[in-house]
C-alpha cells in the first residue's frame, strides 16, 4: 500500500507540491491524473525517497523513505519520467543490474527475468543490445527493470507516453494483470480513457494540490459530465468554470 | 555478491563495449613512447654523427704535424679528393680542407701559411661539423703562434688580449635528458586522464541519458553505488598507466641511452616503483573527477570542467619536465607534483627517501578518500536528481 499524507515541496520560488495526499490499495490500480507541471514526478520522487518532503510524509507499506530509504525502495518498483537505458547492454543485461541491486543472483533471478519477458511479450530481444530498440521495446525493458524484484507497490510514471496502439493495449493488460494479483500499483497519466478503462480509483492533481479522489464513477458524478475528459476539464479548471457559470446566471 | 562489486562490474563491461573508450585505452599508451623514443633515437644518430667528424684533406703530405693535431681534436682526416668543390656541393662531405704546395715553406719561414677550407654555407645539416673543423684550424693557428712567440722570448699571452671560455650546455646529453623528463610526463597523464571519459559517463552520462533516476530507485546504498563507478574509473585510469609505462619500458630499452651517460634501462624494479608512485595518483584524480562529473547535467558539461580541472595541475609538471624539483615530503604531498618530481628522481637514477614515497601516496589516498565521501554525500541528497 501506498500512501502520501499532506506532501509539499518547494523549490526556490517555485512551489512543486502544495497539498498530495492519497492513498494506493493493495489489489487496485490507482489513477494520478494531472496536466503537465501539476507535480506529479515530484510526488512520485518522494514516494521513492529521491525528494524530501517540506512537510507530510510518505508511506511504503508503512515505511517511511526518509526513515529507511532502502527497506521502503526494496518494497517499491518506480518507472519514473526519466527511463534511460544502458544502450550497449543487452536487455536482459538491464534487468539483470537492477535485479542484482536488489539483492537477487543466480537462476532464480534468470528464471524471473525469463517469466518478465514473457509477460511482456519481449522474450525474442532478450539478448540483443537495446541500441536498436523501438520506443516501445524500450519502455518494456524500463518496466521490467522497475519490478524485477516483484516488489508489492508499483508505480508507473505516464507509461504509455510515445507508444503505438498494439503496446499501449499489452501494457494496459500487465497493469491490470499486476492489480489482480494483489499489486498496490500507481499509474499516472494524462490520457483520459486510458485511466476511465484501468484505473479503479482516480486522484486528480492540478497546481500542486488534489482536486478530487474517487472512482471514476464518482468524479463523472461529481463533475456533472458524462466522460470521464469533461470531468477532468471541469475539475482542474474549477475556478474558471465557477466565474463562466456565474456569468451565465 | 556485494552491492559494490555488482555496479563496478557492469559499469566496467559498459565501458568495454565503448568503443570511443577502449580506442583512447589502447592508442593513448601508445603516443608517448613513440614520441620520446624517436625523438630520442633521432638525438642520439645526431650525437654520433657529430662526434665522428670525417675530414678529407687535399695535400696532407704537405702538413703532418697539423694532420696529427686534427686527429687529436678527434678528427678522422682521409686523402682529400682531386675535386674538392663537387664533393663538398654534392653533400658527400661537409668540408674539405686543401693544403697548398708553399704551406711547409711559409711555416717555416714564419710566415702566414695559407689553408683553403671548401665549405658549403647553406647546408645547415653540416655546421655542426664545419665549426669543430674550425675550431680545431683556429687551436692549431695558435698553438703555432704561441710558439713562434716563446721561440723569440715572448709570452704568448701578450698576443691574447681575452679568453674566453665557452660552457654549452645544449650538449646531446642534456638536450637528451630533458626529454627523458617527458616519461614521466606522459604515465603522470594516463593517470590523470585513462579515467576521465568513464568518471563524467557514469556521473553526467547517466543523469543525460536517464538512467541515474532508475539507478537511484533501487534499495543499493549510495556509498556502494559511488565506491563501484570510482573502482570501474580506477580500472581504466590504472589498466592505462600500466600500459604506458609498458610501453615506455620497451621503446626506453629499444633507444640507446648509454651513449648519453643515462641509465639506460628501466629495470622491472623501477616499473614496478613507477606504478606504486602512480596507483595512488590515480585513486585520487578519478575520485576527484567523479565528484566534479556529479555537478554536471551533461558528459559535455562535465568533459568542459574535467578538462579546465586537469590542465591546472599539469602545469606546474609541464614546468617541471624541463626544470626538476627535488622531491621532499612537502612537494611529494602535492598531487602531480609530488608524482613528477619523484619519477623524474627515478629516471635520473635518484631514490627518493621511502618517508617521501609514502608521504606522497598517502596524501593522494587521503585526497581521493576525502572526494568519495562528498561524492557519497551528494549521491544521497535530492541534488543528485537534478545535478549541479
Amino acid at each position: 500500500m501506498i500512501e502520501a499524507s499532506a506532501l509539499r515541496k518547494r523549490f526556490g520560488d517555485v512551489l512543486a507540491v502544495a497539498d498530495v495526499s492519497f492513498t494506493a490499495a493493495d489489489g487496485a490500480v490507482t489513477g494520478i491524473l494531472g496536466p503537465n507541471g501539476a507535480g506529479k514526478s515530484t510526488a512520485l520522487r518522494m514516494l521513492g525517497g529521491l525528494v524530501v518532503p517540506d512537510a507530510g510524509c510518505a508511506r511504503i507499506d508503512g515505511i517511511d523513505p526518509r526513515v529507511a530509504p532502502s527497506a521502503a525502495r526494496a518494497r517499491i518498483g518506480i518507472l519514473p519520467d526519466a527511463r534511460g537505458l544502458y544502450v550497449r547492454l543487452t536487455a536482459r543485461e538491464n534487468v539483470r543490474y537492477f535485479g542484482e541491486l536488489c539483492g537477487l543472483h543466480g537462476p532464480a533471478l534468470e528464471r524471473h527475468i525469463d517469466e518478465l519477458f514473457r509477460w511482456l511479450e519481449l522474450a525474442p530481444l532478450a539478448d540483443r543490445r537495446v541500441d536498436g530498440f523501438s520506443q516501445g521495446e524500450r519502455m518494456k525493458v524500463a518496466i521490467a527493470r522497475a519490478v524485477v524484484h516483484a516488489p508489492q507497490n508499483v508505480v508507473l510514471d505516464e507509461p504509455t507516453n510515445g507508444l503505438d496502439v498494439m503496446s499501449i493495449r499489452s501494457l494496459r493488460t500487465f497493469v491490470r494483470e499486476l492489480g489482480a494479483r494483489g499489486h498496490a500499483v500507481l499509474f499516472s497519466s494524462h490520457v483520459m480513457s486510458e485511466v476511465a478503462t484501468l484505473c479503479d480509483r482516480v486522484v486528480i492533481v492540478a497546481a500542486g494540490r488534489v482536486v478530487a479522489n474517487g472512482t471514476p464513477e464518482e468524479l463523472r458524478t461529481r463533475a456533472g459530465c458524462d466522460s470521464l475528459e469533461d470531468a477532468f476539464v471541469a475539475l482542474t479548471t474549477e475556478p474558471v468554470s465557477d466565474v463562466a457559470t456565474e456569468l451565465e446566471a | 555478491m556485494s552491492p559494490l562489486v555488482i555496479v563496478a562490474r557492469k559499469e566496467l563491461v559498459d565501458g568495454c563495449r565503448d568503443r570511443r573508450a577502449v580506442l583512447s585505452l589502447l592508442v593513448f599508451p601508445l603516443v608517448g613512447p613513440v614520441l620520446v623514443s624517436t625523438l630520442l633515437s633521432t638525438l642520439v644518430e645526431r650525437a654520433t654523427v657529430e662526434r665522428t667528424v670525417t675530414l678529407p684533406v687535399l695535400g696532407m703530405a704537405h702538413a703532418p704535424a697539423l694532420v696529427a693535431h686534427l686527429e687529436a681534436e678527434g678528427i678522422v682526416v682521409v686523402e682529400g679528393p682531386s675535386s674538392p668543390v663537387d664533393v663538398v656541393r654534392s653533400g658527400a662531405s661537409e668540408a674539405v680542407l686543401v693544403v697548398g704546395a708553399d704551406y711547409p715553406a711559409a711555416l717555416r719561414e714564419g710566415r702566414r701559411a695559407r689553408l683553403q677550407l671548401v665549405v658549403d654555407e647553406s647546408r645547415e645539416g653540416a655546421r655542426p661539423a664545419q665549426l669543430k673543423i674550425r675550431r680545431a684550424l683556429a687551436n692549431y693557428g695558435r698553438t703555432v703562434g704561441a710558439l713562434r712567440l716563446l721561440s723569440r722570448g715572448v709570452s704568448p699571452e701578450l698576443a691574447e688580449g681575452i679568453v674566453t671560455e665557452e660552457v654549452d650546455l645544449a650538449t646531446p646529453e642534456a638536450r637528451g635528458a630533458v626529454l627523458l623528463n617527458f616519461v614521466p610526463m606522459f604515465a603522470l597523464m594516463a593517470a590523470v586522464f585513462g579515467g576521465m571519459h568513464l568518471a563524467s559517463d557514469l556521473t553526467a552520462g547517466e543523469r543525460e541519458r536517464g538512467s541515474l533516476e532508475p539507478l537511484l530507485f533501487t534499495p543499493v546504498s549510495r556509498r556502494a553505488l559511488v565506491l563501484g563507478k570510482w573502482l570501474a574509473a580506477l580500472a581504466f585510469a590504472a589498466s592505462n598507466v600500466v600500459l604506458t609505462l609498458g610501453c615506455t619500458a620497451f621503446a626506453m630499452s629499444r633507444v640507446p641511452l648509454e651513449r648519453f651517460g643515462m641509465a639506460a634501462r628501466l629495470s622491472v624494479g623501477d616499473v614496478l616503483l613507477m606504478l606504486g608512485v602512480l596507483l595512488p595518483l590515480a585513486m585520487f584524480t578519478s575520485a576527484l573527477q567523479l565528484l566534479v562529473a556529479s555537478f554536471a547535467r551533461t558528459v559535455k558539461e562535465a568533459q568542459v570542467s574535467l578538462s579546465l580541472l586537469t590542465f591546472a595541475p599539469m602545469l606546474p609538471a609541464l614546468f617541471l619536465s624541463f626544470e626538476p624539483l627535488r622531491p621532499t615530503p612537502l612537494v611529494a604531498m602535492i598531487p602531480v607534483l609530488g608524482q613528477q618530481s619523484l619519477l623524474g628522481g627515478l629516471l635520473r637514477g635518484e631514490v627518493a627517501e621511502p618517508s617521501v614515497y609514502f608521504a606522497c601516496a598517502a596524501s593522494c589516498i587521503a585526497f581521493g578518500a576525502l572526494a568519495l565521501l562528498v561524492t557519497a554525500r551528494l549521491f544521497a541528497s535530492e541534488r543528485v536528481v537534478y545535478g549541479r
